[in-house]
């Protein structure tokens, strides 16, 4: 009975301060949740619960942040919610992932595109590798491409999801090096990829740089190659699909950022693209992030508006093709 | 024998605060209708975010155990199943409850959890590397045979008719595909937003079982308080343990089926409490008894669901591999940590793998010290009024599914579930087959999908998946579990009702 | 008395039976293809076994269930609509705790045997109302950190 008159105060205390802020300024004064389109536990969710977790210090947003996943099909069914459902009143952050949503607004089948969101800031740039069994025989993209080559779409080999970063890499080897591969898609993400390519199911992947980092560590796996401009810190002996004679850019790394639904308020998007990313820069956030083998890129709004743009330029033209 | 060096970190203070802490609060968790393990785990990460490494290790494991455990408490007494993992409990455990034997069936519970917990994590200490293989040896032929397995079980497993159960369960296959296709990202069956993100299970979990049991309390109506009270037998836990020994057919084939079927990564947790209860059945002389508050149901169920605890960490701490959501929660927080498991894991930090299986070790016997002593307070749950437990159940059921996606459609999903379930129990269709047919469809769908697509590009789908031993093995197992269940139906000794049966073995003692 | 559960059979395996060949017609016509395969197979499975259960129940040889009978249902009624105005409006409309705390004494109200004329009665629901929605907002508000739609009061 206590509490409940102690909740009732509070709440009445809330709604009277809310009712007197005209404007934004004391934007947060509640907890913020913030959506991830996969499962607790994958390579978004615990990143985006480490990124997050300074949010309730006084320099950052004052107020905690809490992670909701709405996981399903490749994130389609989180930012579906986001887009439609979601209340754009700024307590609703959701995580990105790019090329993911791009690809599939393009390729069509669901209820947004990247006029739906306004970006906040970037986290983590994660770029796609190739990846064989500890014991295969393939040493280098070269075995790899010849194979394909003598055995056309016989080659199996997994990846994430369809329209994901993994299916983007995919895609650009094949048109590249020309080649059928067969890409067999996994419906449990890059954990559920990487797992058919220890088990020999399949044989090769494409996967997270940070996950195949440390199959690689535990023995594993082997890497061949990286979907990147430049070789990666965490893989220094590994070189890019560009260094192996394969003309391939980085349009599958998977950026992660933060952003909130079209149409909320402008003060409060101003107000989170200025506090962020010196959230993201807090030197316990870079800390654990490097325990966990997760590669960061801190990016402001204005930079990520001109990725955004620019990334769905090269995948309508790389999807055109299909 | 490494591990016993590593005994006394369990020991310390904050250590054994923490496990201690994580125990009760597992309970607790697990308890609550919508709170499943790996909601537990995953709210607990921020939390580890400030401890040491195997301190926080100790917490999430402490609690993994225990919520697996404290979904009993709300299946048993409300015949609503804290998790999936906590389905096949109902079927005895609840019916048991209701004869008054509330105490009696959470003490067996709580005995037969721990029992098949400890055997859990003793094979994860001892047989890691071995048992990693077998963990791996599942491709998606052999787990898409097994979740058929899993469907014809569907059909033997409540005392009704099988033609009703398999149709329950196609009914729940149904559900399932609503949504987006897994896969290709095609939309299906979308016919109200509130679906549009496809059915969650355990909103779906708790629609299914717990709104007919508050609608059944409506049809009870105002009835005097005297003549409802139901009477809660004391039952010595002393009786309790001789009884788990006693049933050890139950305790054994609960624990190896549960082991075996944790091990599998992606469909162990889930089914595994079900097909234990499933086997014992079919191989105890007292079949008949099942489903009218049996105690070899209980145990065989609660054994079988602790026992997958150990096991289904194996494929993540050798491989790096998560097997299950809650393994996946876990990885997290080990990553936090910057500690990344693989087969050297043992190697680099013995001292905090060792003290997070040491300490699921203990967590197994604090879990069913304090489960025990729960047990007879828990028990008095029966001796609350109709009416104040139709609408806590309903509160909580309401509550709940919200918390899952902080989603007002899965609390829509779960009302129109729940009221639809309430008519068709009704006429002779049940739950728990819904249930298992919502868990297994994906599982038969993506691997179905997967390995038509590896078959198409390597070999061809006969070849792929009707060769092999382990394909060949499963498809009898899979074949010879049918042969029974038409033969049961052939031998047609089934009761109208599940009311019925309980009345005409009540009759019979 | 005897033939209305066998009446009810052959409705509620109708119901069955008529959403069973809905779904089968969606997924055979539905596109693309490859994504409604599964859909097709069990559909197949489910309309046989739904019409076979109808044909059961129009030769009135269903052997399970009990049906419903019309004063069950009559106890059913006032307590369903509380629950279904609770979820399909109220929870939303009026926010969770206010809509539950109504719901909640509502059917204390409806099913509490405990005489409506004395006030003791009345205060005691009152008291169970207001326990049980405190541990609620403890538990959901407080340490799961759960926004339910519009906080604590509207």
């Amino acid at each position: 009975m206590k509490t409940l008159l102690a909740a009732a105060a509070l709440g009445l205390t809330t709604l009277a301060t809310g009712a007197f802020a005209d404007g934004h300024e004391s934007f947060p004064e509640r907890p913020i949740m913030m959506m991830v389109s996969y499962g607790a536990g994958g390579a978004t969710d615990f990143q985006a619960r480490i990124v997050t977790m300074t949010a309730g210090n006084e320099d950052a947003l004052g107020m905690p942040i809490a992670i909701i996943n709405k996981p399903g099909a490749g994130g389609r069914v989180g930012w579906n919610w986001f887009a439609t459902q979601a209340d754009a009143d700024g307590y609703t952050l959701g995580a990105y992932n790019i090329p993911h949503f791009i690809a599939q607004s393009i390729e069509g089948g669901v209820e947004y595109s990247a006029d739906s969101f306004e970006p906040i800031a970037n986290w983590g740039a994660d770029p796609a590798v190739f990846v064989v069994g500890a014991d295969s025989e393939f040493n280098s993209m070269a075995d790899v491409v010849d194979y394909a080559k003598a055995n056309p779409g016989k080659l199996t080999f997994s990846g994430a999801g369809l329209f994901v970063g993994h299916h983007i890499a995919a895609l650009q080897l094949e048109k590249v090096a020309g080649v059928k591969l067969a890409y067999i898609p996994s419906n449990k993400g890059g954990a559920g990829a990487m797992k058919s390519v220890i088990a020999g199911e399949v044989l090769g992947g494409v996967n997270n740089l940070s996950d195949a980092f440390r199959a690689q560590e535990a023995g594993n796996v082997k890497i061949l190659g990286v979907f990147d401009l430049e070789r990666n810190e965490f893989l220094p002996d590994v070189p890019t699909l560009k260094e192996q004679g394969f003309d391939i850019d980085n349009a599958s790394v998977n950026f992660r950022g933060v952003m909130v639904p079209k149409g909320t308020p402008q003060p409060i998007i101003d107000k989170l693209a200025a506090t962020v990313p010196t959230m993201f820069e807090n030197s316990r956030v870079a800390g654990k992030m490097k325990a966990g083998g997760s590669p960061m890129h801190i990016m402001t709004r204005d930079e990520v508006l001109a990725m955004w743009a620019a990334r769905e330029e090269t995948l309508k033209e790389l999807l055109a093709g299909l | 024998m490494e591990f016993l060096a590593y005994f006394g970190d369990v020991f310390t203070p904050i250590n054994f605060g923490l496990l201690l802490l994580g125990t009760i609060g597992g309970l607790i968790l697990g308890a609550t209708p919508g709170l499943s393990p790996t909601m537990a785990v995953a709210l607990l990460i921020p939390f580890t975010f400030r401890l040491e490494p195997a301190q926080g290790l100790i917490l999430l494991g402490a609690a993994y155990t225990s919520t697996v455990a404290g979904g009993a408490v709300s299946a048993i007494l409300l015949k609503i199943p804290g998790a999936p993992a906590n389905i096949a409990t109902t079927l005895d455990g609840h019916t048991m409850a209701q004869k008054g034997q509330g105490a009696r069936a959470l003490q067996l519970s709580f005995i037969a959890s721990a029992i098949g917990g400890v055997f859990g994590v003793l094979l994860l200490i001892f047989l890691t590397p071995v048992l990693a293989k077998w963990a791996l040896a599942f491709g998606p032929s052999h787990l898409f045979w097994l979740a058929i397995l899993g469907v014809t079980v569907i059909g033997s497993l409540d005392s009704s008719s099988v033609v009703k159960g398999l149709l329950s369960g196609c009914i729940g296959l149904w559900l399932a595909t609503i949504g987006f296709d897994d896969i290709m990202g095609a939309q299906r069956f979308i016919f109200h937003p509130a679906v549009s993100g496809g059915i969650n299970v355990i909103p779906a979990l708790i629609g299914l079982f717990a709104i007919p049991q508050v609608i059944t309390m409506f049809a009870k109506g105002r009835v005097s308080l005297d003549a409802e009270v139901l009477t809660v037998e004391k039952h010595p836990i002393r009786d309790a343990f001789r009884e788990v020994f006693r049933r050890s057919r139950a305790l054994s084939i609960g624990t190896l089926t549960g082991s075996v079927i944790g091990l599998i990564p992606g469909v162990g947790g889930q089914i595994a409490g079900l097909v234990a209860y499933d086997q014992s059945k079919k191989m105890s002389p007292e079949r008949d008894k099942f489903g009218t508050g049996h105690s070899e149901g209980v145990i065989a169920a609660e054994s079988a669901n602790n026992a997958m605890v150990g096991p289904s960490l194996v494929p993540l701490l050798t491989l790096s591999i998560p097997g299950s959501p809650t393994a996946a929660v876990l990885l997290g927080g080990l990553l936090i940590h910057g500690i990344f498991p693989g087969s050297d894991l043992f190697d680099n930090n013995p001292d905090v793998a060792w003290t997070f299986i040491n300490s699921m070790l203990i967590g197994q016997i604090l879990m069913c010290i304090f489960g025990l002593y729960v047990a007879g307070l828990a028990a008095k749950v029966a001796q609350v009024p109709n009416a104040v437990m139709a609408a806590i159940v309903l509160g909580l059921a309401v509550f709940g599914s919200y918390s899952v996606q902080n989603s007002m459609g899965d609390v829509y999903v779960m009302m129109a579930l729940g009221t639809g379930m309430y008519f068709l129990e009704r006429f002779g269709f049940s739950a728990a087959p819904l249930v298992l047919g919502l868990i297994l469809g994906p599982i038969a769908e993506a691997n179905f999908i997967q390995g038509s697509m590896i078959a198409n590009a390597t070999s061809s789908v006969g070849q792929y998946f009707f060769t092999g031993p382990l394909n060949l093995t499963l498809i009898t197992v899979v074949v010879a579990s049918i042969a029974y269940s038409v033969w049961m139906e052939l031998r047609s000794r089934r009761y109208t009702t599940k009311d019925d049966a309980v009345k005409k073995e009540e009759a019979i003692s | 008395m005897t033939d209305l559960p066998r009446t009810q059979h052959i409705i509620a395996s109708g119901v069955v039976a008529a959403v069973g060949v809905a779904v089968a017609f969606i997924s055979y016509t539905q596109e693309p293809a490859a994504a409604f395969l599964f859909p097709r197979m069990i559909s197949t499975v489910f309309v046989v076994l739904a019409l076979w259960t109808f044909g059961k129940a129009l030769m009135g040889r269903t052997k399970v269930g009990n049906g419903l009978d019309s004063r069950a249902m009559r106890n059913i009624l006032p307590g369903l609509i509380v629950a279904l105005v609770l979820v399909y409006w109220a929870a939303k409309g009026l926010g969770f705790y206010t809509a539950t705390t109504i719901a909640f004494f509502i059917l204390l109200s409806l099913y509490d045997p405990a005489p409506h004329s004395e006030v003791k009665s009345w205060i005691k629901r009152a008291l169970i109302t207001a326990g049980f929605l405190a541990v609620m907002y403890g538990l959901f508000a407080g340490l799961l950190n759960v926004f339910t739609p519009r906080e604590i009061f509207f």
